[in-house]
């Protein structure tokens, strides 16, 4: 394998992999955020707060891999 | 069309990544002052952030109208938010969070703007180099703040154990302790400053992805569910410009906030 190709595929399959697991965990966050809204919905305001926090918490991990990502493709 | 053209042009297109000097000043060893887009488009965000605030506030009545209401908007719900926070304590931060607020919100906004000068649009925050250097004075401000109400040795003392473990014990997990936190601390303004960017950037390169398939297959098929994505991918942009200036503010104030009850 040429290092471009390899350069390619690893910025591809790294960025796929690396929404792996924040896909699951903000969906596993938004779903217990509606659960708890449900039951509470007077808390609402507060629940959204918590669950932005996590949600921009979790995300950062993905973006962590697309910045590899971008210097994998254009930088290095 | 060739691919290696169609690529070309989408690197062409590439705003973000394609900085065009206006004008451009010899280099100061390592570092270059050149105008670029990016800095004019940082100025403009600028400018429009304090003439709002200044209009306002040269105009401020009793009945409020369109601007005075948003503003009050905005003030208020940077208030809210360090009161319901730190409590009475974060009342004098919110001129921080307000401008950091108001200022990312109109920085993400500004780049969608498609092409108002001879300028090629571009998004400030789309620069890792603008959101590192806010995450930095929120990082500095927590710092200070930390120091202030606590001193240097009670705001390192606050990153240890709490007193009373013998000291057995306490010696090696301190050690862990300590390091752990001082790394967590280096870590904040990078996740800040990379959740911003990565934000901001990866809007727009799903859009030029599009547009590169547009050049690529010039055909119905392509082109209209691409043109369709670009326009709902646009409108998801500005809710998530708003999106992530609320939650770099708000975990500005929750940063500040531990750095102010540190030990608690």
């Amino acid at each position: 394998m040429d290092p471009e190709t390899a350069k390619n595929l690893a910025a591809g399959l790294g960025m796929g992999l690396a929404t792996l697991g924040p896909g699951i965990g903000i969906g596993y966050l938004t779903g217990r955020a509606a659960e708890a809204i449900a039951r509470q919905p007077e808390a609402s305001g507060d629940i959204r707060t918590a669950m932005i926090i996590g949600a921009g918490m979790t995300e950062a991990l993905a973006l962590y891999a697309f910045v590899i990502a971008i210097i994998l493709l254009f930088v290095a | 069309m060739a691919a290696e053209e169609a690529t070309s042009k989408v690197v062409e297109a590439l705003h973000d990544l394609n900085v065009q000097t206006v004008v451009s000043i010899p280099k100061l060893g390592p570092f270059d002052f050149s105008i670029t887009n990016a800095v004019i488009y940082l100025w403009i965000s600028a400018a429009v952030v304090f003439l709002f605030f200044f209009i306002v506030a040269k105009r401020l009545r009793k009945e409020p109208e369109a601007m005075q209401t948003f503003a009050e908007i905005l003030i208020g719900f940077a208030r809210g938010h360090l009161t319901g926070q730190i409590g009475e304590k974060g009342r004098k931060y919110y001129y921080l969070i307000l401008t950091i607020f108001v200022f990312i919100l109109v920085t993400n906004l500004v780049g969608l703007i498609p092409k108002p000068f001879a300028l090629k649009p571009y998004t400030p925050t789309a620069n890792i180099n603008v959101t590192f250097g806010m995450a930095i004075v929120v990082f500095l401000m927590t710092q200070f703040q930390g120091v202030k109400n606590h001193g240097v040795r009670g705001y390192m003392r606050s990153w240890l154990l709490p007193p009373g473990v013998p000291k057995a014990i306490g010696a090696p997990l301190n050690g862990i302790f300590f390091t752990v936190h001082v790394v967590g601390e280096m870590f904040r303004p990078l996740s800040l400053s990379v959740r911003l960017f990565g934000n901001t950037i990866a809007g727009h390169l799903v859009i030029l992805v599009m547009l590169g398939l547009i050049l690529e297959f010039s055909s119905a098929v392509v082109i209209i569910p691409a043109a369709l994505f670009i326009i709902i991918m646009t409108a998801f942009e500005i809710f998530v410009a708003f999106i992530q200036a609320y939650i770099f503010s708000l975990l500005s104030v929750i940063y500040i906030e531990g750095a102010i009850y540190a030990g608690h």
